[in-house]
């Protein structure tokens, strides 16, 4: 029982907080603010790379720092903080991890060296039309074609899918699925840009028989089964870091402003209504740091985790939520003021809160789970 | 970060579970029962000087004081496991007065005192409010004043919980009234209830638990009864008072009942086929209860591991303590709804279930933490200032 940080993970964490805290300022956001420019700061993720922050969970013989997804969520958490506009989760969680756990030898060599520079961007599509659970593709389907595959369908809110090189995409043979790393540039893929509530690059993407040769393909049944869901635990918790973050922030955010802000001459802070909803954010993101830290460290240590995780994501949609209102409130008109930085907060608390699962939706899979007597407490 | 017991850890709570599976006989189940909850019955007493002689009360505690020297994880899977067996554990006299009296009681209570509490043989309740003195407890009247080596106890106590079969209060008493600040001229004392001066009446709650008013009329102590400085007794009040969040919302309790009433949904029949939980607003209700279960487990561990650590965060501690005591509420009326009519059955109903009928006296006792132990709204004032550092304003 240990809930302290060990020196190395308190050095990533540090690392990340001071890089991104000096460089990620409002002004810099508001250059991305409704698409006016392309939502991903290059010469950030370049100082991020040079830092070694992308290979965090990379074995060293790909040059990466040989750590584990503890510290990754890390630096999840962080990037949440400063809604840094960079795609961390989708190309260090959601693309490298699998392909480092799942790819053939040449796989990953071929790719990570590349993930870890910064010189090849990865991403993962794991998102269909009224299909929310990456485990289970049923728009994308593929037939074989000799040892490639043909695929066809269409994917949605992919994040950064034009700025990628390849694409973690995956698709059913009607048994099972077939996971590949898909080259953006394949004849037959197609993007279409998607704007969305937080201004992230996503994409609409369209395959038409796409073939994709073996070299691409990452895995097929029992595997593929297995990588999906790996991706879809450790997509989720690593979510769930970057809305800690979030809201950590927002929520103190709050607590100066309102120490600050003075209304019938004294800060409005000191009134027991103002104090009261502070404290429940307070409690509130506690919880979800706990129940956070914990899905995560059973990731980490490669134990069984998918109670923990849909625990974890339950408590990132009902706290995102109530701190970003409880945010906006108590800042009266300035928490939605473009010209204060709270706003862009909330709608990255709203894309956490949804992605991956609601907290509707990840109460039902835990409650089938306690159906069946998978879920009972220690 | 690492969230799981150890392999020795995870044995001692293996033979906990086992070791309170035996000493619960039916006998003491039912007399639990029927003292609501509260305990003081002949075979509870009993079964208490067991557990000292076991060498149970102290696992946590330092070898010197009588313990068994582990640390305060182990003490508190002691405590979530009795209190998971559903046996009443006077966790006020254990684990927060106690530990008080150690650290800075004199050497009659460190000699007396404290080897009774460990053996089981010494329960103390705890005298804080008064009639005209609650939340605002620095403004308590109660008097303690010099009478030649000794002091003279004059007052009246409310809410004075457990008295009725305790040795001791551990009471709150004016000792200057004329402190530049209420709260510097208080003192605390260990005051005997088989003083002929001391009397309690009872007040009986909604939940049937019993509670008290008790008196102290010119109730003379000697020095051996004052603990810690003259006039320093506030510092001793708000830490046992952090002491007592924690046990308050052990979670052990809890997540025994969760597991019942999943068990009870499994094997129960639908009228129409099927079971209780394949329904899916009760699958929902479930898993409510499952990921706040969660929640104050990870509240609860984190403090004992600080505790450990020697870090006990006071905003920490508020906060277990605002969100369990607001949780169980939650919790009881979920399972409630799960159990349905049945959870309104009294357990004096020939043939009542005892899950339901503990969901239907639990319900009624709901609120008694929401405002005891520190009423919630103080909790979220420390929570701003400590936590967020937000300013408050003065009172």
């Amino acid at each position: 029982m240990d809930f302290g940080l060990s020196e190395q993970q308190r050095d990533v964490q540090n690392l990340a907080r001071e890089i991104l805290g000096e460089q990620v300022t409002a002004e810099k956001l508001a250059k991305y603010d409704s698409y006016a420019a392309e939502r991903f700061d290059r010469e950030l993720w370049q100082q991020v790379a040079q830092a070694g922050l992308l290979g965090v969970a990379i074995e060293e013989q790909y040059g990466g720092m040989g750590f584990g997804f503890f510290e990754a969520a890390l630096i999840a958490e962080e990037v949440g903080r400063n809604i840094a506009p960079l795609p961390f989760i989708s190309h260090c969680i959601s693309a490298a991890m699998p392909v480092q756990q799942f790819g053939s030898a040449e796989q990953k060599q071929r790719l990570l060296p590349g993930v870890v520079s910064g010189e090849q961007l990865l991403t993962a599509a794991l998102m269909e039309a009224n299909n929310e659970d990456p485990t289970q593709p049923r728009v994308c389907s593929t037939r074989a074609d000799g040892e490639a595959v043909l695929i066809s369908g269409e994917k949605l809110c992919v994040p950064f899918a034009a700025q990628a090189d390849y694409v973690l995409l995956a698709a059913t043979d009607g048994d099972g699925a077939v996971v590949v790393m898909l080259p953006r540039q394949a004849e037959g893929v197609a993007l279409e840009a998607m704007e969305v509530t937080t201004y992230e690059p996503q994409y609409r993407l369209t395959l038409s028989n796409v073939r994709v040769g073996a070299e691409n393909i990452l895995a097929r049944g029992e595997q593929a089964q297995q990588l999906l869901a790996s991706v879809a635990e450790h997509t989720t918790a690593a979510l769930c870091a970057h809305q800690l973050g979030a809201s950590d922030k927002a929520m103190r955010m709050t607590a100066s402003y309102t120490a600050e802000r003075q209304q019938f001459g004294v800060p409005i802070a000191t009134f027991q209504a103002v104090g009261h909803r502070a404290a429940n954010c307070f409690i509130d993101v506690e919880c979800l740091r706990l129940n956070c830290y914990q899905a995560i460290s059973r990731l980490d240590d490669g134990v069984d985790a998918s109670v923990e995780v849909a625990i974890a994501k339950v408590w990132a949609g009902d706290v995102g939520h109530r701190v970003s209102y409880a945010a906006q409130h108590l800042h009266g008109g300035t928490g939605i003021d473009r010209d204060y930085p709270l706003w862009r907060y909330c709608t990255w608390l709203r894309h956490n809160e949804m992605m991956l699962g609601s907290s509707a939706r990840s109460l039902a899979a835990l409650g089938s789970k306690i159906a069946v007597g998978e879920a009972f407490c220690a | 970060m690492k969230v799981e017991f150890s392999a020795e850890q995870n044995a001692l709570r293996k033979e906990l579970r086992a070791y309170f599976e035996a000493l619960m006989t039916p006998e003491l189940k039912a007399e639990c029962d029927e003292s609501m909850g509260e305990g003081g019955g002949p075979l509870w007493r009993e079964a208490l000087k067991q557990m000292g002689r076991d060498g149970w009360i102290g696992v946590g505690w330092p070898k010197e004081l009588g313990g068994r020297g582990m640390s305060p994880i182990e003490q508190f899977i002691f405590v979530e496991e009795v209190m998971r067996a559903g046996y009443p554990f006077p966790f006020l006299t254990t684990e927060s007065v106690g530990p008080q009296l150690a650290e800075h009681g004199n050497e009659w209570q460190k000699r007396e005192i404290v080897p009774k509490i460990l053996a089981g043989e010494c329960l103390i309740a705890i005298g804080y409010s008064e009639p005209g003195a609650g939340t605002d407890l620095a403004s308590l009247k109660t008097s303690a004043v010099r009478d030649g080596d000794g002091w003279l106890i004059n007052g009246q106590k409310m809410w004075t919980s457990l008295a009725h079969f305790c040795d001791y209060v551990w009471l709150a008493c004016r000792t200057d009234p004329d402190a530049a600040k209420p709260h510097k001229g208080i003192s605390m004392f260990l005051v005997p209830t088989n003083d002929p001066g001391w009397s309690c009446s009872p007040v009986v709650t909604l939940g049937g638990v019993r509670t008290n008013a008790t008196y102290y009329d010119n109730i003379r102590v000697n020095d051996d009864a004052l603990v810690g400085e003259e006039n320093a007794g506030w510092k001793l009040i708000t830490s046992q008072l952090n002491r007592e969040r924690l046990s308050l919302v052990n979670f052990g309790p809890t997540a025994e009942m969760f597991n019942n009433v999943v068990r009870w949904a499994q094997q129960t029949d639908l009228p129409e086929g099927g079971k209780i939980i394949d329904q899916p607003w009760v699958q929902i209700n479930l898993a409510k209860v499952r990921a706040g279960v969660e929640a104050l487990k990870l509240v609860c561990y984190k403090q004992a591991w600080a505790m450990t650590e020697g870090q006990l965060d006071m905003a920490d501690a508020s906060a277990a303590k605002v969100y369990g005591s607001e949780f169980f509420i939650e919790v009881y009326r979920l399972l409630g709804e799960v159990i349905g009519q049945a959870s309104l059955i009294n357990r004096r109903t020939p043939g009542a279930d005892p899950i339901a009928s503990r969901i239907e006296r639990l319900y009624r006792t709901a609120s008694i933490i929401t405002f005891g132990g520190g009423t919630n709204e103080i909790q979220r004032d420390i929570i701003s200032a400590a936590g967020l550092w937000m300013p408050r304003a003065s009172r």
